[in-house]
């Protein structure tokens, strides 16, 4: 058995980082944030033990960098990095030079990374376990003849996917051939942007799919468990904004078949560490495996509420040398939890990004609600990141009260200076599908967007603030002349007062 | 003090009275009784009729976010006639199609002369490791093309006119 970890180099940033170092500093263990130039203060900075600069804001020319990533571990000792979720998280070579430096990389070896994030050879793999698989290409593509030749043998509706891909990038649904070459081009170029591989891959658009992801933990000692699923099926873009566990949908046998399927891919694969097996099920509830994320996952804490699991100070355990410390019948899901990513974007604006500084937070706290945040007020949000400020997770002894928990959560949870994914969840968690759990992966393409009908906003509320404030500092302005009231209509009448007097 | 509100795309005539914490708001001739007391920095705690309400407000262009529970609200104000809030709004003349936040040009199809229909792309922008199509923000010919690929533009650079 290795030893216990001195230090720990978390080559990260934003919530993931400070959730790491959070986990150290419980560990008694020290930890080492890097940031960018942007990020000189930024809140994982602040909580760390130690902090190395490693370049200018873009992250090619930062968190990117293996050498300055690497060089800033040899140079603050620490002996294992943490990569969190993101950035160099599934980069093989990373891991690769992480072993060539001596340092251990907290996740599994880099071969299995090679292996997994090559999504073509994770479902060949797949397939040799056993795990049905969505059918499709099980070969990249690298030009556009051949994705044109192969997608006609598949058929329409198709997703077209980056074959180094991961969180969303570089994918796209296509509906018929006419989109095919406007998609592949937009997916190829957002692909060689993200991971420097613009080869992509095809599979039929399941109709209607939902998405269910088995959470995995695996030690050096040939020890693997399952630690359930969870329901990840609202999502924008591809990407998720919220996530439960336990799904709505999962009966206690198919949780059990899922749960063996992804700990056979785990075993084929000699897997460590902890990884996600994704699956999607089409409407007979039929699992198809999707792709495995050899990583921490964003929506980890939802896994956390109901296990009782720490799964980062696991994973630094098992990077340690440790044993798992239970079998798979220790484990039980106990009550539901609820994950809503805030983001910094605007949802009623076809989420577009909204970096800023925020100048105001108020962060809901008291039973049952975990904010894992990035930021506190005053930070800036930078526009050069992933735009995911804060993961609300709430926990209830059922699905109910974890909803309505939760919406009391939302209901506390104020932000200002940048937009953020927010009044959607009001939303979501109001409307009757959700609450049925009748969720698939459209879910918000088909309802998220605008005021919904019968949705009672508190807009007089609203008026008479505004108007109460916009009185009230026209009367400033109205006893000091010089004092030109905040930048808004108001401005030019403070102005118009000033110099023709009192009208 | 009588101002033109717009909120959710409704105008309203509304008219404040009062002072020292105690006001009256009369939106559209319903009067509201409001107890208004600062809450620190932008935040202000509202007793409407012995209805509380935590509510935050952050000054924009035109007026102000207003954030009510969960609840997230544009509310322009004019201390001036309707007529001139309508003609503020008003869809006329040449549109620009401005960037919505800070970030990189990826493509640009549009170009001057060409004719195009509202909601049809006109530049990719990338932010947020993203990339955002911009539509025409409606039917007509593009007049102007003010960036070029691979530039950086903060938010609010003029990108394309339409006319």
């Amino acid at each position: 058995m290795a030893d216990r970890f001195n230090k720990i180099l978390v080559a990260n940033r934003g919530e993931i980082a400070v959730r790491v170092i959070r986990a150290c500093r419980e560990m008694g263990i020290a930890s080492v944030a890097v940031f960018s130039e942007v990020d000189r203060a930024a809140r994982h900075v602040r909580l760390a033990d130690e902090a190395w600069p490693i370049g200018p804001a873009r992250a090619a020319d930062s968190y990117l960098r293996i050498d300055r990533v690497i060089d800033a571990a040899r140079a603050s000792r620490a002996e294992a990095i943490h990569p969190g979720y993101g950035f160099l998280a599934e980069n093989a070579r990373f891991a690769h030079a992480c072993e060539e430096a001596g340092l251990v990389f907290i996740g599994p070896r880099s071969p299995t990374i090679t292996l997994m994030g090559e999504k073509t050879s994770a479902r060949r793999l797949a397939v040799a376990a056993g795990l049905p698989v969505v059918p499709g290409t099980l070969e990249p593509l690298a030009d556009d003849a051949a994705i044109r030749r192969e997608a006609e043998r598949i058929g329409f509706p198709l997703m077209l996917k980056a074959a180094a891909g991961g969180g969303g990038k570089g994918m796209r649904r296509v509906a018929s051939a006419g989109d095919l070459v406007s998609a592949a081009t937009r997916a190829r170029s957002e692909a060689r942007s993200a991971f420097g591989d613009d080869r992509v891959y095809l599979e039929r658009a399941l109709v209607r799919p939902r998405h269910v992801e088995i959470q995995v933990m695996a030690d050096h000692h040939g020890n693997v468990v399952h630690l359930f699923e969870r329901e990840c099926s609202i999502q924008r873009r591809h990407q998720k904004v919220v996530e439960e566990s336990p799904s709505p949908l999962l009966t206690p046998d198919l949780r059990a078949r899922m749960g063996a399927l992804a700990v056979a891919l785990v075993r084929k694969a000699g897997y460590v560490n902890a990884g996600t097996l994704e699956f999607l099920m089409d409407e007979s509830r039929e699992p198809y495996f999707l792709e495995m994320n050899t990583r921490l996952q964003v929506e980890h804490p939802v896994t956390e509420l109901v296990t009782g699991v720490d799964l980062v100070k696991l994973q630094i355990r098992i990077a340690q040398g440790e044993r798992l410390p239970f079998a798979q019948e220790d484990l039980v899901q106990r009550g539901h939890a609820i994950e809503c990513r805030v983001y910094a974007e605007d949802p009623d604006a076809g989420f577009l990004p909204s970096p800023g500084r925020i100048l105001a937070l108020r962060v809901p706290g008291g039973p049952g609600i975990r904010d894992d945040s990035g930021v506190e007020e005053g930070d800036e949000v930078p526009s050069h990141y992933d735009p995911l400020v804060s993961k609300l997770v709430a926990w209830g002894e059922d699905r109910a009260s974890a909803i309505a928990r939760m919406r009391r959560a939302v209901r506390e949870y104020k932000v200002l200076g940048i937009k953020t994914t927010l009044p959607l969840f009001e939303r979501v968690l109001r409307d009757p599908d959700f609450l049925a759990g009748r969720i698939d992966t459209s879910f918000l393409e088909r309802r998220g967007r605008g005021t919904q009908a019968g949705e009672e906003r508190p807009w007089a509320v609203a008026v008479a603030a505004a108007a109460i404030r916009a009185f009230v500092q026209r009367r400033a302005a109205r006893t000091a002349p010089g004092a030109v009231p905040a930048p808004s209509a108001w401005r030019r009448e403070g102005r118009r007062e000033a110099i023709g007097g009192r009208g | 003090m009588i101002l033109d509100a717009a909120v959710d795309g409704q105008a309203h005539r509304v008219e404040v009275t009062g002072g020292k914490g105690r006001y009256t708001v009369a939106i559209d001739g319903r009067p509201l009784e409001v107890d208004w007391r600062e809450a620190g920095g932008p935040f202000v705690s509202l007793l409407v009729g012995g209805r509380s309400h935590h509510v935050a407000l952050e000054p924009r262009p035109g007026g102000y976010r207003v954030l009510v529970e969960s609840h997230d609200f544009a509310v322009d104000l004019l201390e001036t006639t309707l007529d001139a809030a309508v003609a503020r709004r008003g869809p006329t003349g040449p549109a620009r199609l401005v960037a919505p936040m800070p970030g990189r040009i990826v493509r640009v199809s549009a170009e001057p002369g060409q004719e195009v229909e509202a909601g049809q792309g006109l530049v990719v922008m990338e932010a947020m490791k993203m990339e955002n199509e911009l539509r025409a923000p409606r039917a007509g010919r593009v007049a102007e093309v003010h960036v070029r690929e691979w530039q950086t533009v903060e938010t609010g650079a003029l990108l394309v006119v339409v006319e």
